[in-house]
């Protein structure tokens, strides 16, 4: 027999590991006398492995000698998951050697893993250990954006993250190529070229003549000066002149206007300088209102009156400029200059205006800058440094940073402004260090006995960042950090819990655990037959995931039974998913149908609204048509598909993989092979080969057959009617889609159980293993207890040993 | 059987990373030229390229019918005429790495991982991946030095979207070909305008050597600070902080390089901006551009991914609407195997495309695919029956005049794939005692 090298060596390393700790005593099963191994499982084993894999002839470098009992067993348990695997696959045995009967097997087989069962229910609890998180794409995208103020999506260029378990965050598969680390130095460089300008630009300068200000009107003079009085008829010959602007809104700006007066007792002519701001704190009050001239002075309210001015150029040929400065933070939205009224009984008087000009927000720095270098007013440029690098090195790392981590950074600062660079220079290139270092690019949960297997709680801030990278996939807050730093984060983790649940940042748990979840990520890569599915544009692809996506944050937001996402009386649409669904108004009523509850708005254009659904045929994941076309072919529905994505994203229990050299089927005779395609299948499924796992996927799959290959509605299939009853192997029978999604409902164990497995691998960043079970079985009891609620599932996740424990080492039974 | 030595000696090999794999490759063997004259030296050096191609082939539509020189183009290869004497066609290796060997299913994401490392990858959907170094970055270890770019590693589709890609197998076997070492997969690129950047730089000189002396300082900078990190991070940790400095050192080898190599010429094309919306423009780009990284002596190693192994991307534009992986599940359905054809020659048009151009590029005496060897070919078989002995493997060009090609070879059933791997690498004056499970070089290409 050729041996095949890589398995023997795996093997050989799974005894390895097994056979020294096999030494030692073990009492865990020593209560089980006789040893159901020692009486029930070793004559299997003689009979059928001993002669291959016996102390003599070691194929395989396997030798089954020293299992002996239970205690053996426990030890080996790595080699035995192959050991196991292979019996069940019947690779075992092999061919030319006497089968034992399938009874035989299953009872070997259900034998050692109810060792393992039942040592599993009393072992110590076991945290396990995660593998140092890279930050995926999408947390580097929003973490940068929380740490700089910078919001561009950097990560767009990385290469895409690799996926283990089902997800893009397992520190595992993390890798980081040579590649990836040239693409975070140019992410990183371009980073602080926007967030700090070290020479910013000056501020922008806006002039207007004044007789493009309004009023506006056919009579205003196209001279270069335009007059105002304080005796006119019409707006557009009393002012105040004023001109709107669009602008940030919370700098300071400059407003100047080039003016003279013309008075009949020669005595200067007073004016003022106005801006108008909606959120002006103290905005001038009536008495100060009725002191300015003009009929289009109420327009101007909310103001204030910059300043007010005695005009002493007369003339023409020798005007004066007003300058007022107008503060931050107003909400300006306007700026005027006015006549202020003469005093009681003098006559009126007239001011020539030529322009008027704003410059700024005088501080062009962006506001990543001014947060970034903000510092104490007063210290020395060496404080204010060592201010900025520790405050910035210790968010990006998310955890306190030491002296000589910060040291080192000022000395990067102080190099670069010796090569002649400026300060603001010279902090960029610190940044720039702190972002392509590992301590920003992984999240590492530094550990003084990383050796060590004993579990031991996470400190408060690596706490912290398990939390937001889990609920937000991004950095810690303030209020985050400011627990972890008084050490109450683990005190008010139920509270915390919540209050990040409702934040708007929690959407990104709905758009990266659930998309991958439910395997969407797929669905932008999906091409369907456009020839067969002509209704299919880039606009329904968005609009599905969208759906989708709004959804499950309805379920999360609202704190919602997660039972709510296999069946529901709501979903969101825009038009043309509504269009998709046949549906028209926000009542569920159907195209060409009397509506069946009145008071429905008709669903137009692309803003998706919440729509209550009339009746059962959408409402609920799997009857979404996201779900629906990811699950299909590029030209037909796949029940096979669909029927394999509920036993795996939904009941959590995956069918095998085919095995290994599947029977070839028979020369498809056209003449046979015609019919529906569930005749066809069935067809398929006479093969028993196929059916063990068929007779499960595909009745299920048919449940949805009136959803075609884009989830679009249809009673027929071509020329055959759709048959979508069906039952399951265990006997639970469906008419259609609905009653099938009540099936799963019913469920509540299984699924509940799924969704907590995806959910516990996404938090952790790991794979489960089996010593994950005793948690999984109580965060499942307690999330029942709590009506399922979304909320539950969380808090439940956060508080559980795996989430806030860790330890080092692997730590083998 | 294999003695215990070889099989320590694997052992080893499989777990090094590339860094420390070069050091033992020295020891393992002296490594002479291929010729004992220097001429060749002095002309053009040889290129290597791998194109892989997923969910195999209608192997009778493959297979030429005789040996030797003369045979009929079948089918799928009817497009490769105009270069029909650059091409050698290998019948019979096998990618034992990539059959079941009690791992069950994950036909796809073996054959792609098998493929060029000649190992059984590890089976599981993320927690410890292991696969082996492969044959291009065996061959980037040993010649990278001379080029600004060691390798580079292309493709069409990025990693996959969702979910474990394969009965178990985590994602990145499915999408990666080349592995730096048994832990560390490279990540290919999708987007030309990237790949472009990535062989010529962007801004010009005076900008990357400014961005470079920049990120020099730096790298000291985060080198001294990651040393913060040790004894307080457990293994598995310490090998992503590997991965890390690795990387670290690999950005500052190729800015020595730059520094010390002739200045690269960047090409007076259009700069690609960003990926094509047709799937053949797509690809043609991607050739274009390992012909200018090829001609501009950017590098001289490459792999190039034509599809994720198990893909189902349609192909309506050659009328396949249906999906790759689908169809290849043919159940000798002649109709989808007439669809599967089309599909694989569509692909081999894109290779004669890619062909046509290194021969139509003067190089030396000769043309530029004179000086390559370039092997297209799937880890798969037959996609109905997933086995992975007879693969479709051909390769093209003359290694220098190393090769004797225009000729169909015929090897012994389950003669390993790797064995042609470590005969292409010993045309790169690069001997190995063995890769995967190599039985030594494959004979007969030369005359």
């Amino acid at each position: 027999m050729r041996l095949h090298l890589p398995s023997a060596v795996r093997l050989l390393a799974g005894l390895l590991l097994a056979w020294p700790l096999g030494m030692h005593s073990v009492h865990a099963a020593a209560a089980d006398s006789p040893d159901r191994f020692s009486r029930d499982g070793l004559p299997f084993m003689r009979k059928h492995c001993a002669d291959c894999h016996g102390d003599d002839l070691q194929e395989g470098s396997l030798t089954l000698a020293p299992f002996t009992d239970s205690t053996a067993i426990i030890k080996g348990r790595k080699t035995w998951q192959t050991i196991l695997r292979r019996i069940e696959s019947g690779e075992m045995p092999p061919e030319d050697r006497p089968r034992p009967k399938q009874d035989e097997i299953a009872a070997f087989v259900k034998l050692v893993r109810d060792i393992y069962d039942a040592y599993d229910r009393t072992a110590k609890p076991d945290p396990g250990r995660v593998t140092v998180r890279r930050l995926n794409r999408t947390e580097y995208n929003n973490t940068i954006r929380d740490l700089v103020g910078v919001d561009f999506s950097p990560a767009e260029d990385f290469p895409s993250d690799d996926i283990g378990h089902g997800f893009d965050n397992i520190g595992d598969v993390l890798t980081l190529s040579p590649v990836l680390m040239e693409r975070y130095f140019a992410a990183a460089e371009s980073i602080v070229q926007r967030a700090i300008l070290p020479s910013p630009p000056p501020p922008p300068k806006r002039f207007l003549s004044a007789r493009y200000t309004e009023p506006a009107g056919k009579d205003v003079p196209q001279s270069k000066f335009r007059p105002i009085a304080t005796d006119g008829e019409q707006p557009i010959h009393t002012g105040p002149l004023n001109t709107a602007y669009k602008v940030p809104g919370d700098g300071e700006y400059i407003v100047r206007a080039r003016v003279y007066g013309e008075s009949k007792d020669g005595q200067p002519v007073r004016a003022a300088l106005l801006a108008k701001g909606a959120e002006v704190a103290t905005p001038a009050g009536d008495d100060d209102v009725a002191r300015i001239a003009g009929h289009s002075v109420e327009r101007m309210r909310p103001m204030l009156i910059l300043e007010t001015f005695d005009v002493t150029a007369t003339s023409a040929d020798k005007p004066q400029t007003l300058e007022a400065t107008i503060p931050a933070n107003i909400g300006f939205e306007r700026a005027a200059v006015a006549l202020l009224k003469p005093a009681e009984g003098q006559p009126a008087v007239k001011l020539h205006v030529e322009w008027i000009a704003l410059e700024g927000p005088l501080d062009t720095r962006p506001r990543s800058h001014r947060e970034l270098l903000a510092v104490t007013p007063g210290a020395s440029q060496a404080e204010q440094t060592r201010e900025v690098i520790e405050r910035f090195a210790r968010r990006a790392y998310r955890r306190p940073v030491s002296e000589i981590e910060v040291d080192r950074l000022v000395t990067l600062c102080d190099d670069a402004m010796a090569e002649g660079l400026s300060w603001e220079a010279g902090i960029q290139r610190v940044l720039l260090a702190v972002l392509v270092s590992p301590k920003f690019l992984f999240r590492f949960e530094l550990d003084d006995r990383p050796q060590s297997p004993e579990p031991r709680p996470l400190d408060e801030y690596q706490l912290a960042s398990r939390l937001s990278y889990f609920l937000w996939s991004t950095m810690p807050d303030d209020e985050l950090f400011a627990l972890a730093e008084k050490k109450q984060l683990t005190a008010n983790l139920d509270a915390q819990v919540k209050r990040m649940l409702k934040d708007p940042r929690s959407r990104q748990l709905v758009e990266n655990f659930g998309l991958q979840w439910l395997q969407l990520q797929r669905l932008q890569s999906f091409s369907p037959d456009l020839e067969r599915f002509p209704t299919f544009s880039e606009k329904l692809r968005d609009a599905m995931l969208r759906e989708t996506v709004l959804f499950f944050s309805e379920v999360v937001r609202e704190d919602r039974s997660i039972l709510d996402l296999l069946e529901a009386d709501f979903t969101y649409m825009n038009e043309t998913l509504a269009r998709h669904y046949g549906v028209v108004d926000t009542m569920g009523a159907r195209a060409g149908q009397k509506p069946v509850r009145p008071g429905g708005q008709r669903i137009r254009g692309d803003e998706f609204v919440r729509v209550s659904l009339a009746d059962n045929q959408r409402g609920g994941l799997p009857t979404q048509a996201s779900v629906l076309t990811v699950t299909s072919n590029p030209t037909r529905t796949s029940p096979v598909k669909r029927g394999k994505w509920i036993l795996e994203q939904i009941l959590g229990d995956p069918p095998p993989p085919p095995p290994p050299n599947v029977p070839e089927l028979e020369e498809n005779d056209q003449a046979v092979l015609s019919g529906s395609l569930r005749q066809r299948l069935e067809q398929h499924r006479a093969n028993p080969a196929c059916a063990a796992c068929h007779d499960r996927m595909d009745p299920i799959g048919f449940a949805f057959e009136n959803y075609d290959a884009i989830g679009k509605f249809r009673d027929k299939d071509g020329e055959f009617e759709i048959e979508t009853a069906g039952e399951l192997p265990d006997g639970a029978q469906f008419a259609g889609p609905g009653e099938f999604k009540q099936v799963l409902r019913e469920r509540k164990d299984q699924f509940s159980r799924c969704v907590i497995e995806k959910l516990l691998t996404y938090a952790l960043g790991r794979g489960l293993e089996y010593y994950d079970r005793p948690v999984v079985d109580r965060i499942q009891k307690q999330v029942a207890d709590n009506d399922y609620r979304f909320s539950a599932l969380i808090s439940e996740i956060v508080r559980s040993q795996p989430f806030r424990l860790r330890r080092g080492l692997e730590s083998a039974p | 059987m294999k003695s215990p030595l070889n099989l320590s000696r694997r052992t080893v090999l499989r777990g090094m990373g590339a860094a420390i794999a070069l050091p033992w490759l020295e020891v393992m063997g002296p490594v002479a030229a291929w010729t004992a004259d220097d001429k060749r030296a002095t002309t053009s050096p040889n290129r290597l390229a791998f194109l892989y191609v997923p969910n195999g082939k209608n192997m009778v539509d493959w297979t030429p019918q005789t040996e030797g020189r003369g045979f009929d183009l079948p089918p799928i290869l009817e497009s490769l005429a105009p270069v029909k004497d650059d091409i050698t066609l290998l019948t019979g290796l096998t990618a034992d790495g990539a059959r079941s060997h009690g791992d069950g299913g994950g036909d796809h994401a073996r054959a792609l991982a098998a493929f060029l490392t000649g190992v059984h990858p590890r089976k599981t959907d993320g927690t410890d991946i292991r696969n082996g170094i492969s044959v291009d970055q065996v061959a980037a270890s040993r010649v990278g030095d001379q080029t600004r770019l060691p390798s580079l590693e292309i493709g069409t589709e990025a990693g996959a979207m969702a979910g474990n890609c394969d009965s178990g197998y985590s994602c990145v076997y499915s999408s990666t070909m080349s592995w730096r070492s048994a832990t560390q997969p490279l990540p290919k690129e999708v987007n030309p305008k990237l790949v472009f950047e990535r062989l010529f730089g962007s801004g010009g000189d005076a900008a990357r050597k400014k961005r470079d002396t920049l990120r020099k300082s730096i790298l000291d900078f985060v080198r001294e600070d990651a040393a913060d990190l040790q004894g307080k991070i457990s293994r598995n940790d310490r090998q992503k902080l590997d991965e890390y400095l690795t990387s670290i050192r690999d950005i500052e080898l190729r800015i020595e390089r730059a520094e010390k190599l002739p200045p690269v010429e960047t090409p007076d094309v259009p700069v690609p901006q960003g990926v094509p919306a047709k799937y053949e423009d797509h690809l043609r780009l991607m050739a274009d551009l390992l012909v200018l990284a090829f001609q501009a002596d950017v590098t001289r190693v490459c792999t190039f991914v034509f599809a994720n192994e198990g893909s189902n991307k349609p192909y309506p534009f050659i009328d396949v609407p249906e999906g790759h992986h689908d169809l290849s599940h043919h159940g000798n359905d002649e109709k989808k195997k007439a669809k599967i054809r089309q599909i694989n020659q569509f692909h081999v048009r894109q290779l004669a495309y890619l062909l046509e151009k290194l021969k139509s590029t003067a190089e030396g005496d000769g043309t530029l695919l004179d000086h390559c060897m370039i092997a297209y070919g799937s880890g798969n078989s037959d996609g109905n029956r997933h086995n992975h002995d007879d693969l479709p493997i051909l390769l093209a060009g003359k290694g220098g005049g190393t090769i004797d090609s225009g000729r169909h070879l015929r090897y012994p059933k389950d003669t390993p794939l790797a064995n042609l791997w470590l005969s292409l690498l010993e045309r790169m004056d690069v001997r190995l005692p063995f890769l995967g499970d190599s039985t030594g070089a494959l004979q007969g290409l030369s005359v």
